[in-house]
């Protein structure tokens, strides 16, 4: 329904027509031109999502007690676990080595990440409440384990506004292998559906649905003209109806986007040097494909895009959405998605230095959850939500960083424990936005990312 | 069946009133149930297993009835409680909680209310009382009809009501909609597609004043509009064809309940029946025939198809979230409620306490939705054919399920065996495990090129199952569909002994399969790695083993059981290890040395690389012989044991070892003679259970290493290679058994649907929506804020579904007949008059117009509860037959037209925009009902939007294209189709560039647009004009004005020469530019508005 009136229209249109078309004008927005609250840190988020969880006592979080006491049953009593496969105390099979000035711990999964540590704030004790992908993966996102709710990047666009009319404000990359708990993981809830994310498969051969044209430019171009003229009569007959105006701009951005995206998925203008950085030369696919997303992350920011949350990109037929989940063969599997991802992050980290981009960016890395320190089955690890470790770095983080701790043996989170409304709090916070005011009033009730909760992690900033 | 002890509901009444009892009450549900909840009632409560000491601490009767020690309280004595001096710790025989000590300030706590007589608390808090209720707890009553200045618009009492409303604001409605507008919108909101054009023509031609209503009547004959309406239900009922959630596995049957929906729309079922049917269908009385049963057992689905969490690994919690999916959608269709909000605490806006919710939860508890609670769990299904069949049904599931048991007690039986067996061995284990180890040092180096004796390409075998491959780089593909796969190749060597044996792959960790050469085991193929293709290591030549040939002819076989994995060539070289260099040995070979089994060999070798250094571990003695290292760390109990012993060679501590767990395993089988029986028994037996172990500890730490779920004497995985050649053919013969009774199955339609529980019973309230911490018990009833405090009690033989659906369905019922009222004129006129129309509580919003939607509701029931009497009632008013004409002083003072003082303009939706162009195209296909998805029932379906998605490519109205949840269709999703897992009575109306790159792009408009221009030129009746004007008649309902047609032609004329510097032929140019026409016409927003 046609909840604006035309004083809030006109509003907005001074800030600019074109920024409001692809912003679309929203049915139930019922809200101000988006601005942040105070000055911002960062503009834009690139978070890359470590599906499946990844195992914290093997990459940011060492505990030596793991080995003294491998083999023997842990001395705490343990919560169940997702398969209750629990066995004894299992070590990290690779060694740590402190990085840089800071001296952060990172494994031998990470050697890239460690050359980057100084810019780093490794979180150890993130929790969450939920030890099954699909509802954690729901929770990280969206603080609720259930479908419905609008993920972070969809709170960010609607705090914000986008800085590019041609462009989606929440962007997801990948190769179409998504999260257990579906594409709602990424979805915009009771937001408005414009704050959605939008899929871009790097890979494919449209890499967004329907954005090929399918008919020669000036071919389009007449028949964008004849449907505008056919429009803007409707328009004189249906006095101005602001959603109709919208609608009829969204041809004109929609005809951007065509040219748009291409032109963003095209690498041919980088150089051979940025390409290795990331890694884009790498033989395996998996990598290439991973550097492809890295590379692309930093293009979608330096064109304003908000939101870009990275996915795995899982092996052919193997791990779907999920990969970093090891029940069996840690140590294989870790190896090998650590493999993919890790000079493709600490490459876009030095690229978006390189660039000056990086003040203006939070990068995050991080899974739902972690993995136990006790063996599940053989040679596995099962989910670990009581105590895990992520990282931020860019704009308003102070790098070099370790915050909160779990205990000796990795866990239960024991020092600064935090949830993930604290961490969310903290991307809006930096984001200029507090998160107890960025609302938005469904069935009645103000609902906010952070519920009822959330403290921003003072420790982190800079 | 828990019944809730009599003098407790008595104190539960007088907490209400006496503040003395109040203050006691609170006291005890603010400081001491979170306590008995935290530290007790997991082991002392209803749902205890075992129920620790009899005691139990979830009711007031319990703490004073106290457990095998007596009374845990002395009312006002803390000294004298049980309880306190087990939480004080005062006593050695009685400290709780066995976890640790609670802290000082939460003893004094527990303390203080037993010296307060320890007060017991209340179900939750009383409904409000009457005088405060909220307005849609009230049932309407009949409005006073208002005076108004303009009669002359009032063509129906409703009406009124919206006029009073808009002249109190100095508000006049808009003039009518022209027949046109008015015909269109009327066959959109009733059908879901645009009017034809012999449809307007024929209301225009109609110029008596019954013209309208007429229309009106027709549109609801027609079968599409069970179609359009069952959808909007659909929202409601959270449709969808498959689970969603993390197990998202297809509801294959789901469709029954879809079209069952269709066909009550479409011959106006009295709403009263409908409700009825969905929720007890079952257990509706009469007539009894078959179509009727079936009919109403499918209408259950509404509770069956909702998402549920199938992997869910706690079976109570698994039940209890169904029912809490059940209650809330159930609330929300019917009585637009959020009583899902109650499960954890008192809902915190509306009057429904925790207790109301549990009462209605034991309603849903007491019905079955499910047949099991597993990972991954199986809903139930109706089978819908006459009882005889249905047993004869039941009776070959029965069959199929005594197969499967018979073969897992064979596999158990059999894996028994094997695993007593090794146990007996433990030593040479230990001596193969430990050359394995040894071995694993030596690093062979692949063959140097040009070395190979012989070179053999995968696909050259002589015997085998597998394909060969046709160039390098193609796979060897099994052929047939069950292995074991094999391929079996003959070489010669002119002289025996011991040679290597290279493998060049194609890719790293691919798997490789079992080798035998001449008829022995030498290497067991090793699986694949998860994730390989992220391995850094491209394929290349890696080295098999050395193993011993025959001279002359040898054969080399290569087996794997179900994937045969890709391999280039294997070549055969000279063994490099120099002169009196000892071959290593494989595992495979080292088994067959020791004359163990390799399963539990490579078990053994994990375990001990696992267990190394460890100073606790039993094998500690082991694990450092030879390094040097003393054994003064050692602090396992079995250490004792090998206090004296100085072992000569590794062969006499692994004959001690031997020794020792022999003497475990004897020692046992002597304390528990019974327990030795079949390996099924001794899971039950496991270490974490409380079972006295051997008196000597050293011994029982050894005997648990043998005993151990995961330790080195498990069954292992392919346990099944070792058995008995007669057991393996037994097993063969099973399954085979099996498959045959499977492909056998007598097929009968499913149908999703709930039934009666096996339990009937009452639930405890879950103190903060856990089942680990239960309150008092609730009767099952219906919300009290409505129902009253005095309900009929349901009986303890019936769930109660059906008494709910009368409830919900009584004549004064204060909200059913509101909230349908108000859904179906959200759907007329784009809102609701409670705008929020899944929500009447406080949290939803206020009606715009209370005595309107009251009015409406009393003439539903008045008129049977007809939902075609409504449609006729809101579309022949004066109200609905408003035009959306813009009016510049209205919009500033009710700027969101919520009086309406105009008809609001509405963006169609997904469906209607998807079927309107096939429509339009006349490429529709009006098939109805029935499913298309390929999938069997329950079978996994892609989380992915992509990958193994439904064919959604079909003509069929949209209603009928399956929803898959978390993966829906792309069209669909564009235009703001709601998220399944929810109940969604209202949808959203979104403007979006991806809708607008979906009209110019998408491959739903291009294919249907070809066939609408095809169809416009194989008009040979109409010359160019006349086609435009057809095609503007079809699409929009108008005619084309002259400044249109003029510019379609210009923009036809100018495509077709635009494409005459291409091949195509001139006919094709002509379709190819009237195709783009077609385009431009549809993408229009004039087609995707509704006026």
């Amino acid at each position: 329904m046609f909840l604006r009136t035309r004083r809030e229209i006109l509003a907005q249109a001074s800030s600019g027509f074109g920024l409001m078309a692809l912003a679309g004008l929203m049915a139930r927005e019922g809200r101000a031109a988006p601005a942040p609250h105070f000055k911002p840190r960062v503009k834009n988020v690139i978070f890359c999502y470590m599906s499946g969880g990844v195992s914290h006592i093997d990459s940011f979080d060492p505990k030596p007690r793991l080995s003294k006491e491998a083999g023997q049953p842990m001395p705490v009593p343990i919560d169940r676990t997702m398969f209750n496969e629990n066995g004894n105390i299992m070590p990290s099979p690779w060694e740590f080595k402190n990085y840089g000035q800071s001296g952060i711990p990172v494994s031998a999964l990470f050697p890239h990440l460690g050359a980057v540590a100084d810019d780093l704030a490794v979180i150890r004790s993130m929790t969450v409440k939920f030890m099954e992908h699909a509802q954690a993966n729901n929770y990280y996102h969206s603080g609720s384990p259930l479908t419905g709710f609008p993920s972070l990047g969809a709170w960010v666009n609607y705090g914000l506004g986008t800085l590019n009319e041609n462009l989606p404000g929440f962007v997801v990359l990948g190769s179409g292998e998504i999260p257990l708990g579906g594409i709602n993981v990424f979805g915009s809830g009771f937001l408005p559906a414009v704050h959605q994310g939008s899929f871009l498969y790097p890979e494919r051969d449209q890499p967004l649905e329907n954005i090929t044209p399918q008919e020669p430019d000036a071919r389009q171009r007449k028949r964008l003209d004849f449907i505008a003229h056919a429009d803007r009569d409707f328009l004189a007959r249906a006095d101005q109806d602001d959603q109709i105006e919208t609608a009829i701009k969204n041809y004109e951005t929609a005809y951007r986007m065509q040219s748009a995206v291409p032109e963003l998925v095209d690498l041919r203008g980088e150089s051979e040097a940025t390409k290795k950085l990331y890694g884009l030369d790498s033989p395996n696919p998996g990598k290439a494909a991973y550097a492809r997303q890295c590379l692309l992350a930093r293009r979608l920011v330096e064109r304003g895009v908000r939101f870009v949350e990275l996915t795995v990109v899982p092996p052919k037929g193997l791990g779907g959405g999920n990969s970093w989940d090891q029940h069996t063969k840690l140590k294989e599997g870790h190896e090998s998605n650590a493999f993919h991802v890790d000079q493709p992050i600490a490459g876009l980290i030095q690229d978006l230095k390189v660039r000056g981009l990086f003040q203006d960016t939070l990068v995050i890395w991080s899974g739902e959850f972690g993995r136990s320190p006790f063996v599940q089955g053989k040679d596995g690890r099962d989910h670990n939500p009581s105590g895990f470790s992520l990282w931020l770095a860019g704009g308003g983080i102070k790098g070099g960083t370790i915050f909160g701790a779990t205990d000796e043996y990795g866990y239960r989170a024991v020092e600064n424990v935090l949830t993930v409304y604290d961490l969310h709090a903290t991307i809006l916070h930096l984001l200029g936005l507090d998160h107890e005011k960025l609302t938005y009033r469904f069935g009645g009730r103000d609902f906010r990312l952070t519920d009822v909760h959330g403290q921003v992690i003072r420790g982190i900033l800079a | 069946m828990r019944r809730f002890p009599v003098h407790v509901v008595g104190l539960l009444v007088l907490a209400g009133r006496a503040s003395a009892q109040n203050e006691g009450a609170d006291f005890f549900e603010k400081n001491v149930r979170p306590l008995l909840a935290q530290h007790c009632l997991a082991c002392h409560s209803v749902a205890s297993r075992p129920l620790m000491g009899g005691l139990r601490l979830d009711s007031r009767e319990g703490v004073e009835r106290g457990g095998s020690r007596g009374p845990a309280i002395v009312g006002g004595k803390p000294e004298a409680s049980l309880l306190i001096r087990a939480v004080r710790q005062v006593d050695d025989k009685l400290r709780m909680p066995p976890t640790g000590k609670l802290k000082d300030a939460e003893i004094a706590i527990l303390a203080q209310w037993v010296e307060r007589g320890a007060p017991w608390g209340a179900a939750g808090t009383p409904p409000p009382a009457e005088s405060q209720k909220f307005w849609s707890f009230i049932p309407p009553q009949e409005p006073r009809l208002p005076d108004v200045k303009n009669r002359a618009w009032v063509k129906s009492p409703l009406d009124a009501f919206l006029l009073a409303a808009l002249e109190a604001k100095g508000l006049t409605p808009a003039p009518p909609a022209d027949k046109r507008t008015l015909i269109r919108r009327a066959t959109f909101d009733l059908t879901g597609l645009p009017p034809t054009p012999d449809d307007v023509r024929t209301f225009l031609d109609d110029r008596t004043p019954e013209a309208f209503s007429r229309v009106v009547d027709r549109l609801l004959a027609s079968p599409r509009y069970g179609e359009r309406w069952g959808r909007h239900w659909l929202d409601v009922a959270r449709y969808a064809d498959s689970n969603g959630l993390d197990e998202n596995l297809v509801y294959k049957n789901a469709f029954r309940y879809r079209d069952y929906v269709v066909q009550t729309f479409n011959p106006d079922k009295p709403y009263d029946q409908f409700i009825p049917e969905q929720l007890a269908g079952d257990l509706l009385p009469g007539p009894g025939d078959l179509a009727t049963s079936f009919e109403r057992w499918t209408a259950t689905g509404f509770l069956a198809l909702g998402a549920k969490m199938l992997a869910e690994d706690d079976p109570v919690k698994m039940e209890m979230d169904i029912v809490d999916e059940q209650l809330d959608t159930a609330a929300r269709a019917f009585m637009g409620l959020t009583v899902g909000c109650a499960r954890c605490h008192d809902h915190k806006f509306d009057p429904i306490p925790t207790a109301d919710y549990y009462s209605l939860a034991g309603i849903f508890k007491s019905s079955r939705t499910m047949e099991n609670f597993k990972v991954v769990a199986k809903w139930h299904e109706y089978v819908l054919a006459p009882q005889e069949d249905r047993d004869r049904l039941q009776a070959h599931e029965d069959k199929i399920e005594a197969k499967k048991r018979e073969s897992s007690r064979l596999v158990q039986a059999e894996n028994a065996k094997l695993v007593a067996q090794a146990r007996q061995a433990a030593g040479a284990y230990l001596l193969a495990a430990g050359d394995v180890e040894r071995y694993d040092q030596v690093h062979l180096q692949p063959a140097p090129a040009g070395s190979g004796l012989a070179v053999r390409e995968s696909g050259s075998f002589e015997r085998g199952n597998i394909s060969r491959p046709p160039q390098k780089g193609q796979r060897n593909i099994p052929v047939g569909q069950k292995g074991p796969f094999f391929a079996e190749y003959d070489f010669t060597v002119a002289a025996a002994g011991d040679y290597q044996i290279d493998v060049l792959e194609e890719e790293k960790g691919g798997g490789t399969a079992d080798l035998w050469i001449n008829g022995v085991l030498v290497k067991r193929g090793a699986e694949p790695i998860e994730n390989r293709a992220a391995s850094p290591d491209a394929g290349g030549w890696s080295v098999a083993g050395i193993f011993p040939l025959a001279a002359g002819k040898n054969i080399l076989r290569l087996e794997h059981k179900n994937r045969f994995p890709y391999f280039e060539k294997f070549l055969v070289a000279p063994n490099p290890l120099p002169q009196g260099v000892p071959a290593p040995k494989t595992p495979a070979q080292l088994a067959r040395q020791y004359g163990i089994n390799p399963g539990f060999l490579e078990q053994w070798v994990d375990h001990l690389r696992r267990s190394k250094g460890a100073p606790h571990s039993v094998l500690y003695a082991w694990n450092v012989y030879g390094s040097g290292q003393s054994l003064a760390e050692w602090s396992s109990p079995a250490a004792k044991l090998f206090q004296d012993f100085r072992p000569a060679n590794r062969q006499e501590l692994a004959a001690r070892y031997q020794d020792l767990f022999r003497e475990s395993v004897r020692q046992w089988q002597a304390l528990h003679p019974d327990r030795e029986v079949a390996y099924e028994k001794e899971e039950r037996y496991k270490k974490d259970e409380k079972e006295p172990g051997l008196p000597d500890a050293g011994l029982e730490a050894l005997r648990q290493l043998l005993y151990e779920k995961f330790g080195p004497f498990r069954p292992p995985a392919d346990s099944r290679q070792y058995f008995s050649a007669e057991t393996r053919q037994e097993l063969a013969k099973l399954e085979k058994e099996q498959k045959a009774l499977e492909e056998a199955t007598p097929e009968f339609p499913q149908a999703m649907g709930v039934r009666e529980g096996d339990q009937i019973a009452d639930l405890p309230i879950h103190i903060r929506g856990s089942h680990w911490t239960l309150g008092p018990v609730t009767p099952r009833r219906f919300l009290r804020v409505i129902a009253g405090e005095n309900q009929p009690a349901i009986g303890n033989q019936e769930s109660g579904r059906l008494q709910l659906a009368q409830w919900l369905t009584r004549k004064d019922h204060p909200l059913t007949s509101r909230v349908m009222v108000n859904r179906i004129w959200r759907w007329h006129f784009g809102r609701g008059i409670v705008p929020s129309p899944d929500n009447f509580g406080r949290l939803g919003e206020a009606p715009t117009n209370q005595p309107l939607l009251d009015w409406l509701s009393l003439r539903f029931i008045e008129r049977g509860w007809s939902i075609k009497a409504m449609h006729r009632l809101v579309m022949l008013s004066s109200a609905y037959q408003m035009s959306t004409r813009y009016d510049g002083r209205a919009v500033e003072i009710d700027p969101e037209n919520t009086l309406l003082w105009r008809m609001n303009r509405r963006r169609l939706e997904a469906e209607a925009i998807r079927d309107g162009i096939m429509a339009v195209a006349g490429d529709l296909d009006f098939t109805p009902g029935g499913s298309i998805l390929t999938y069997k029932d329950r079978q996994y379906v892609s989380n992915t939007e992509k990958r193994g998605a439904p064919d959604y490519d079909r003509n069929i109205r949209a209603v009928y294209l399956p929803i898959v949840r978390s993966s829906m269709y792309e069209v669909f999703q564009a235009f703001d189709l709601p998220d399944s897992s929810m109940s969604n009575g209202d949808r959203d109306s979104t403007v979006v560039a991806p809708q607008a790159l979906f009209m110019m792009n998408g491959s739903v408009v291009l294919k249907h647009t070809r066939k609408m221009a095809e169809g416009l030129l194989a008009r040979t009746d109409l010359d160019d004009p006349g086609r435009i004007h057809h095609a503007y008649e079809r699409a929009l309902g108008r005619p084309a004005a002259p400044g249109e047609i003029d510019r379609a032609l210009t923009f036809i004329a100018g495509v077709e020469r635009a494409m005459e510097n291409r091949k195509a032929e001139a006919a094709e140019r002509r379709v190819f530019a009237w195709q783009s026409f077609c385009k431009a016409l549809l993408a229009s927003n004039e087609f995707i508005y509704l006026n």
